[in-house]
């Protein structure tokens, strides 16, 4: 059995997943990013490979493709494509009916039109700050001095919206703890940050092209306060993948490698 | 490029303001005139013993003192220059002409009036009233602006011949540099072109800021070596066309190419479509009326308002597709750019949308920071183009 390897070097999170030759998820891995982003690479892929007795190292992998922004320090990699492309093939695999993706990771949000074959179509990013990013939610995080998770879920109850205008993090952070010392409602303030990040994802949807059946990838995927805010802004259904949206770069990356080999044999 | 001759000086000429073939020209009482837009015809201002030199801020840093003159909303480019002007980088400027193009730029210009920046004992500053159409009264309008704010202070305060004879001989220059440069970028077309895009971005650059009778002879020289140049095929994933705002900085498209996207054609201020078209008398005309006419017909800017130039901008760029054979455009625009950032929404929207050309669309600084969000974009861009190219 041939095996093939995806390693998404993100900037919070690192992700790899290995798939066997019907591009079945055979072992995957997600693990807090390192500072140095070959170490990242190495621990998480050897911790995936651990999980198939066949393979003893990455060397054994029919081929490996590495992403994310720290894609090129993936040093046992025999190519590297963009985070962006992944995404749009990963979710691709997972459901063909999907045919767009905000995907949320830890410094940057991006719209991904999908084609019909799984390839980009169109895509929009934003990368001018860590506003609405993985980032923003950590500050927001510390600053409700609680876990993410429990963040996520605070404004399910709120039966308010209290806007943030703060576009900035740092300044956000600063609005936050303003609304908090005025008494405000803790569930309405995080009602308003959702809805301050949803707004940024509905401007990289359109200006990608979305229009039809969108999902979330990266990690913010697993937000459930954020996604029934993009619902909400979208006016449409969020699709729910099966497989966890934190894996779509590296799944992507993955099939993406297994189709390369099968063009090369 | 080691095998090319004159690349390695071509590339350190780019590293100040005030370049070796500057300091040469200065050396010899030549006059260093300033400018920083399409609007001022470079033509004009290499008449007599005069030189152009289009103002480039090279290896800039953040603009502080120029942004507490200005506002952080004004163009990086314009700020970058004032920067480098409050720093003491355009002391050998005699004169700089601006052109009422945009607001930022005219700030800028204006300060260096204002702050007394330059310390050439005659140095002035002037604004040209630019037209916003190219009909005959905005030619004539042109013509006479060009009189009023660019030859007749030159003759008043340096002696400067401005008669028509010195006016053909600088239209001759003009037309021999086009030449060459035309040539080179020809060569882009090619199926294997034998020079890379970032080679061709230096050559142009080159040509703009440095004095034309000391840069004409290495530029003609590059152009027999790269005729007969034998290289190892280049190789790239897709061809685009970059359109859009000024890219001074050469290492923009290093890092599109490095992305494995090929530029066969700049469609940006500065770059070499248009730019280099030879400028031809008509009949009837003098030498003024033919500057003005062909300035106006062949500028791409888009401050022109009329409909003709507004739809022909979009037209020009599914030309240069087609005729270099390109896989799709990069469309970008400098930070704050009054102009380019309405033209670079509305012509990317025309152009994946109506033209059916694929686009990529991006906001950028003057020089190339961060660049591993671009290179995400740009890796991105071209894997989707290649695929696209595969499954056709």
């Amino acid at each position: 059995m041939n095996y093939y390897g995806g390693c998404d070097v993100g900037s919070t999170y690192t992700k790899c997943v290995i798939i066997d030759e019907n591009g079945k998820i055979a072992a995957d891995t997600t693990m807090k990013s390192k500072m140095n982003a070959e170490v990242s690479a190495r621990l998480a892929m050897d911790e995936t490979i651990a999980k198939i007795p066949e393979l003893k190292g990455p060397e054994d992998l029919a081929y490996l493709i590495g992403t994310g922004y720290g894609r090129n320090k993936v040093p046992f990699a025999d190519e590297n494509i963009s985070e962006i492309s992944c995404h749009a093939m990963g979710v691709h695999v997972t459901n063909p009916n999907v045919k767009a993706i905000i995907d949320i990771g830890g410094q940057d949000v991006k719209g991904i039109a999908i084609d019909r074959d799984g390839t980009v179509k169109n895509f929009a990013m934003n990368d001018k700050c860590a506003a609405g990013t993985g980032r923003f939610y950590e500050a927001m995080a510390r600053a409700f001095e609680m876990s993410l998770d429990e963040f996520s879920r605070l404004s399910l109850k709120a039966k308010n919206v209290i806007p943030i205008t703060a576009q900035c993090t740092v300044f956000a952070e600063s609005e936050v703890i303003t609304l908090v010392g005025e008494g405000k409602k803790m569930d309405e303030i995080a009602a308003g940050i959702q809805m301050s990040v949803a707004k940024r994802c509905f401007v990289m949807a359109k200006k990608s092209g979305a229009t039809e059946s969108i999902t979330l990838t990266g990690g913010c995927a697993k937000n459930i306060g954020l996604k029934e805010a993009i619902e909400h802004v979208l006016k449409l259904k969020v699709v729910e993948l099966d497989t966890d949206p934190q894996l779509m770069g590296a799944l992507g990356a993955a099939e993406f490698a297994r189709q390369k080999a099968s063009a090369k044999n | 490029m080691k095998d090319l001759k004159h690349f390695i000086t071509f590339e350190n000429l780019l590293q100040e303001a005030n370049n070796d073939l500057v300091m040469e020209a200065k050396e010899e009482g030549k006059l260093a005139l300033g400018y920083t837009c399409y609007y001022i015809p470079s033509v004009l201002l290499n008449l007599d013993n005069c030189f152009s030199v289009r103002l480039r801020a090279p290896r800039s840093s953040s603009p502080d003192i120029a942004t507490y003159y200005l506002t952080n909303r004004n163009c990086p480019f314009s700020r970058s220059l004032l920067e480098r002007a409050i720093e003491g980088g355009y002391h050998f400027l005699d004169a700089l002409f601006g052109s009422e193009t945009c607001a930022a730029m005219d700030r800028a210009q204006e300060h260096f009036h204002l702050l007394d920046l330059v310390k050439s004992p005659k140095f002035f500053v002037t604004h040209l009233d630019a037209p916003l159409k190219n009909d005959k009264t905005s030619v004539i309008h042109y013509r006479t602006q060009f009189e009023v704010k660019i030859l007749n202070p030159l003759r008043d305060v340096y002696g400067v011949d401005i008669s028509e004879e010195k006016l053909l001989e600088s239209i001759e220059k003009h037309n021999r540099l086009s030449r060459v440069i035309t040539a080179i970028g020809g060569l882009r077309k090619l199926e294997n072109p034998p020079l890379t895009s970032y080679e061709f971005h230096v050559i142009c650059l080159v040509a703009e800021v440095c004095p034309f009778d000391k840069i004409i002879g290495p530029l003609e020289e590059t152009l027999e070596e790269l005729k007969k140049r034998k290289t190892d095929p280049i190789s790239y994933r897709a061809r685009v066309v970059v359109a859009g705002s000024e890219i001074d900085d050469p290492d923009f498209t290093k890092l599109v190419e490095e992305c494995g996207l090929y530029v066969v054609a700049d469609r940006y201020c500065y770059g070499s479509l248009p730019g280099y078209e030879e400028i031809v008398l008509r009949e009837g005309e003098d030498a003024l009326d033919a500057i003005a006419r062909h300035y106006l017909d062949t500028s791409q800017c888009p401050r022109f308002m009329n409909e003709e130039k507004v739809i022909g901008r979009k037209q020009y760029i599914r030309k240069l597709v087609e005729e270099y054979d390109a896989d799709g455009v990069i469309f970008q625009a400098m930070k704050f750019c009054e102009f380019w950032g309405y033209e670079r929404a509305l012509g990317s929207y025309v152009l994946i949308n109506e033209m059916d050309i694929p686009c990529c669309t991006i906001e950028r600084e003057y020089t190339t920071s961060s660049t591993g969000q671009l290179r995400t974009r740009f890796q991105a861009f071209a894997e989707s183009l290649e695929y696209k190219k595969l499954n056709v």
